[in-house]
């Protein structure tokens, strides 16, 4: 299946190889693109290397083979904690915030990063705006934080260096329906700003429903890309590489 | 019964903190423990001779003490530059050693490392100054009364407010700095400390410098109010570990509240069951609070 292309691509990785142990890639030739202002949804079954492709792109696994591209800049062998100041922003699945730090603290620690204190503070102070429920609870140790809000603090972390793309791995995990819907629009409305999204999820028919394209990813590679409607309207893609259910797929439509 | 034992427990809890703080963070930041922090403590004490007897060549006169204490103006500067001194020697250490068992992943062999390490550092300190303990003065300090029949010399409540002093700024540092901020964070997740932003490297030489330069107060501490001995950072390793994990690993004010415990328990074991009891009753302490609190008293997982 080929893949609709953006024409204009703010993170493009091409062919990457990735993994803990360089002979055993858990990665093996994977590749995406994602534009300004599109939701990209990478999918799979369990093991699939979703996750460590993501954490690839983020710095954080080892490259073995293959480029990443964030606009004009090649930042394959990047060190991770350079990226987020160069627009690429990662919020990672499990323990995604500081759980000892306070709320401000955690947020602060984002805004360290920028070279300017005064834009880090009005930063902190338009995402406090922006999630008042973080705004409340600003001096708790977010480690108090329930499910929801911690994956809140997550993305205002990583929203605080203006991103132009933003990476999540599985931002629905361990969330209720109501928080996923929550989390989901919130997504929506940051596509909106022009940002780019690359959303892992194990949640098929929610990211379906959010993305513009999607990406399955088996053993390592592409093996279907496609508009994330016409996705869920295959019923082949949808029982063999997503394991939901024809009905389902169509309750989507 | 005489409450002796709280100023004695006071001023050795202010050197088993001050290198206390060293151990947690470099326990919680770079995830081994370092047995070789002893011998930061020596070489800083060490070191801090040095650079007195040499700004004291360079002055070419005797300078008087300061006020009632036996210490002059030079063992200060002197102090202040061997800490900068040993910050680099603990960053040296890394460099050459620890840098490349932590690029292997495995933290026990670093910690057996350190154990090298730490008897090769001390053998050096023997070729260099021998095993014969020195002073940084022989000038006899009469204590004074403090009230409640309790006594202290000068030297011990100049040096226990200078402890507590570096110790709030460390406190401050790690709390109200980006820099600090950047080591809690690094301590609790490496990885989503990178994924922030944050430079893992750069934290970790600020870990060593830090550690480095408060062993050597503790060093400067315990030289000016004891002895300077090859082994007197390697006597204190076994309080140092026990303060730490007593305070919780991580905690700056967990290791200060820690090193006071160990300090005061080991005082008033001296003064009331015997001298051969102190490093046990410090250890009865340290089991009777991790039975209570696993995580130490300030520790944040239970």
């Amino acid at each position: 299946m080929s893949l609709p292309a953006p024409a204009t691509a703010l993170l493009v990785a091409e062919a990457v190889t990735a993994g803990y142990d360089p002979d055993l890639p858990i990665v093996r030739g994977a590749s995406l693109r994602v534009a300004p202002g599109e939701i990209l949804a990478v999918l799979g079954p369990n093991g699939a290397g979703k996750s460590t492709f993501i954490k690839a792109l983020a710095g954080i696994v080892p490259i073995g083979s293959g480029h990443v591209l964030l606009g004009d800049h090649d930042i394959t062998h990047v060190a991770p904690h350079l990226r987020p100041r160069m627009g690429l922003a990662f919020v990672p699945q499990t323990e995604n915030v500081f759980g000892t730090l306070s709320v401000t603290d955690n947020l602060k620690i984002a805004g360290d990063a920028l070279a300017d204190r005064t834009v880090a503070a009005s930063r902190m102070a338009e995402m406090f705006d922006a999630f008042p429920d973080l705004a409340h609870a600003r001096a708790l140790q977010a480690g108090r934080l329930s499910g929801g809000q911690r994956q809140m603090l997550a993305v205002a972390r990583a929203l605080i260096g203006r991103p132009r793309v933003l990476m999540l791995d599985e931002p629905s995990a361990g969330l209720s329906p109501k928080l996923v819907s929550e989390v989901f629009r919130r997504l929506d409305r940051i596509r909106e700003s022009g940002v780019a999204i690359v959303l892992v999820e194990q949640n098929v028919r929610a990211a379906l429903a959010l993305a513009d394209r999607a990406l399955v990813l088996v053993e390592g590679l592409n093996r279907h890309e496609g508009l994330a409607r016409s996705m869920a309207d295959d019923p082949v893609v949808a029982e063999l590489y997503l394991g939901i259910h024809r009905r389902a797929a169509e309750a989507l439509v | 019964m005489s409450l002796q034992f709280l100023v004695d427990g006071t001023v050795a809890g202010a050197t088993i903190g001050l290198g206390a703080i060293g151990v947690t963070l470099t326990y919680s930041i770079l995830r081994f423990a370092n047995f070789a922090h002893g011998e930061f403590i020596a070489w800083g004490a060490y070191a801090t001779l040095a650079a007195s007897a040499a700004m004291g060549l360079l002055v070419g006169h005797a300078t008087p003490p300061l006020g009632p204490f036996s210490f002059t103006w030079l063992t200060l500067c002197a102090a202040v530059i061997a800490m900068g001194f040993t910050g680099g020697l603990a960053l040296g250490l890394d460099w050459l050693l620890f840098r490349r068992l932590r690029d292997k992943g495995e933290s026990i062999i670093a910690i057996m490392a350190s154990f090298g390490a730490s008897m090769a550092l001390r053998s050096l300190l023997e070729a260099l100054f021998t095993a014969q303990p020195t002073y940084f003065t022989r000038a006899l300090q009469i204590a004074r009364p403090l009230g409640f029949g309790l006594r202290a010399t000068p030297n011990q409540m100049v040096l226990v407010v200078l402890a507590g002093l570096l110790m709030i700024g460390v406190h401050l540092f790690m709390t109200r700095t980006a820099t600090g901020r950047g080591m809690r964070a690094v301590s609790e997740n490496p990885t989503l400390a990178r994924v922030a932003g944050i430079d893992v490297t750069r934290v970790i030489r600020i870990t060593w410098m830090i550690g480095g330069a408060l062993a050597c107060a503790s060093g400067v501490v315990v030289g000016l109010l004891v002895q300077v001995r090859p082994f007197m950072g390697f006597d204190l390793l076994l309080p140092l570990f026990a303060a730490a994990i007593l305070g919780g690993i991580g905690s700056v004010p967990g290791a200060v509240v820690g090193g006071f415990t160990v300090g005061l328990a080991e005082a008033a074991a001296v003064a009331f069951v015997g001298a051969q009891w102190r490093g046990a009753v410090a250890f009865a302490v340290l089991i009777a609070v991790l039975l209570v609190k696993p995580a130490g008293l300030f520790g944040r997982r239970a």
